[in-house]
């Protein structure tokens, strides 16, 4: 079997000050990805490595990762497709814990403030909410997000500010927001539109390449400024006695 | 290590003023693909690149153009919405180098932008009112 | 057991570590010519209100070789905004019919239809037809 150098960042936060890298060999074919890698370096070589996964099929989002340093998914990236060898460092952007592992709370800090469900009226008396193929089409692309946080590790605003609400938040808001079954958008908009909301974003638009679901987050981030704003106008013209954002003062 | 509370969901954060420079960002941006092509090529460029004579950009039909009402179009879209729209990246360009943020930073940058618009439409003004 | 996570630093210099950043840098940096287009229009603007020997005199500074050459350097400029600007159209504005979507192809190749009708537009207003004739 053919092998391959690759190095890795490791952090032991009980010894260690700041992060240092070390270099591992392993052996692969054409179907070894780098999570297998990482397992066969933990089961053969070093059991201290630490490293997230779980699904191996690109569905849990838990297994993200600096790879030469592009952010990607562990098990959807492939060890023959690096023949020169390969650098492994933690998901960029976030704080380390230990190893490959990130503090992903400010993501998950940020998913929560937005509200990432069906905030919806219920449906009539005993029957489905209905939707048609051309309601689903308006926001399909935006719910297939799996959480990953690659699209954080690529946005250089949420690295210059870890307060931006971040490209995977604000393009599930995006998606509930679009949806017509939900009615909870004025309840997200207050958040998208802030500073650390939609207006956060420079369109860099590098999240969207790196994006393993195909979600293309930085449309979603600049539809949402559209959205933002069409929503400052209305209320410009609103009758000023009304309470603003209501559904937030209750 | 954590954000500061400010932005949990609990509190209302404040709304953005960002959609008035970012709606004139990119109608300058509009105008900075659509226009400014044209008017490089053909009047800054159009002599050197030999694509108009000294003689189609001679005074007279030049003064007729650009003061006819008309011209204030040119002027908004070749010129006002173009300033905006470089001192939009401007600004966001000074906060993702680390050189400035904040509140001086943005009044510098808009109040340029305001500056010399204003420059440009009372050249304008004034020539177009004299003339009739 | 207690945390001591570590927060990796974020350098000014970020936007050197990869293409993504330094093509977005790049993008960012076409309003930099642009500055130097307005200010050229801007003392073209006084000197057709100031009378026919300034605007003469206007005329021979944009032929001065390094007037050219940050004209060109704001039309090259002008013209790569355009090509980044038309392909974030379809994204930013899906234009949608049903439960399709206009494909972005032909968004952005609409937008550089303008721009071309733009010049032949502008190259009309200035006479082109007679003088070509
Ligand atoms: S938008 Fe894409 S990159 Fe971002 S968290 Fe969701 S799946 Fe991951
Ligand atoms: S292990 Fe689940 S996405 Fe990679």
């Amino acid at each position: 079997m053919p092998t391959l150098e690759m190095r890795l960042q490791r952090y032991r936060p009980e010894q260690d000050s700041a992060p240092h890298w070390q270099d591992f060999r392993v052996e692969y074919d054409d179907s070894t990805s780098v999570l297998d890698a990482l397992e066969q370096i933990k089961a053969e070589q070093d059991s201290s490595l630490s490293y997230r996964w779980s699904c191996r099929m690109a569905i849990c989002g838990s297994c993200g990762i600096m790879v030469n340093g592009v952010p990607k998914l562990g098990c959807k990236t492939f060890l023959r497709d690096y023949p020169k060898g390969l650098q492994l460092a933690p998901l960029g952007n976030f704080p380390v814990e230990k190893d490959l592992i990130v503090d992903m709370s400010r993501f998950l800090e940020h998913l929560t403030a937005i509200k990432p469900y069906l905030i919806a009226e219920a449906a009539p008396q005993g029957q489905p909410h209905r939707q048609t193929p051309a309601q689903l089409a308006r926001y399909k692309q935006f719910s297939n997000c799996i959480n990953c946080g690659l699209c954080y590790a690529a946005c250089p605003q949420f690295g210059l500010k870890p307060d931006f609400l971040g490209p995977a938040a604000i393009a599930l808001a995006h998606r509930y927001n679009l949806d017509s079954r939900d009615s909870g958008k004025a309840e997200r908009m207050a958040q998208l539109n802030s500073d650390n909301g939609v207006w956060g974003c420079t369109f860099v638009g590098y999240c969207s390449t790196v994006c393993p679901k195909g979600v293309d987050p930085a449309a979603a981030v600049n539809q949402g400024k559209i959205a933002s704003t069409l929503d400052g106008v209305i209320q410009w013209f609103k009758p000023a006695k009304e309470p603003r954002n209501k559904e937030q003062s209750k | 290590m954590r954000t500061n509370k400010q932005d949990t969901p609990q509190t209302t954060p404040r709304r953005s003023d960002e959609p008035i420079w970012w709606s004139l960002f990119s109608a300058g941006g509009v105008c900075v693909a659509m226009l400014v092509p044209a008017i490089a090529l053909l009047v800054l460029l159009g002599i050197p690149l030999g694509l108009v004579s000294a003689e189609q950009l001679n005074y007279q039909r030049l003064q007729a153009l650009v003061f006819h009402p008309l011209g204030l179009g040119v002027v908004l879209g070749a010129m006002v919405l173009p300033l905006f729209h470089a001192m939009h990246r401007i600004h966001h360009g000074l906060h993702d180098l680390k050189l400035a943020h904040g509140r001086l930073a943005k009044w510098l940058c808009y109040g340029s932008a305001v500056l010399l618009s204003s420059l440009a439409l009372w050249l304008w003004l004034t020539v177009s009112m004299a003339s009739g | 057991m207690s945390r001591k996570p570590y927060q990796p630093p974020m350098p000014a210099s970020w936007w050197l570590k990869h293409p993504a950043y330094r093509f977005y840098m790049l993008r960012e940096a076409t309003v930099v010519p642009l500055l130097f287009f307005v200010a050229s229009l801007l003392y073209g603007l006084y000197a057709l209100g100031q009378g026919e020997a300034s605007w003469l005199h206007y005329l021979a500074w944009l032929q001065q070789p390094w007037v050219i050459a940050l004209n060109s350097l704001a039309l090259v400029a002008s013209l790569f905004h355009a090509w980044t600007f038309f392909a974030l159209f379809p994204q930013v504005m899906p234009l949608r019919f049903g439960s399709r979507t206009l494909p972005a192809w032909l968004m952005v190749s609409a937008q550089w239809a303008g721009v071309l009708l733009v010049i032949l537009a502008l190259w009309w207003l200035l006479g082109g037809v007679d003088a070509h004739q």
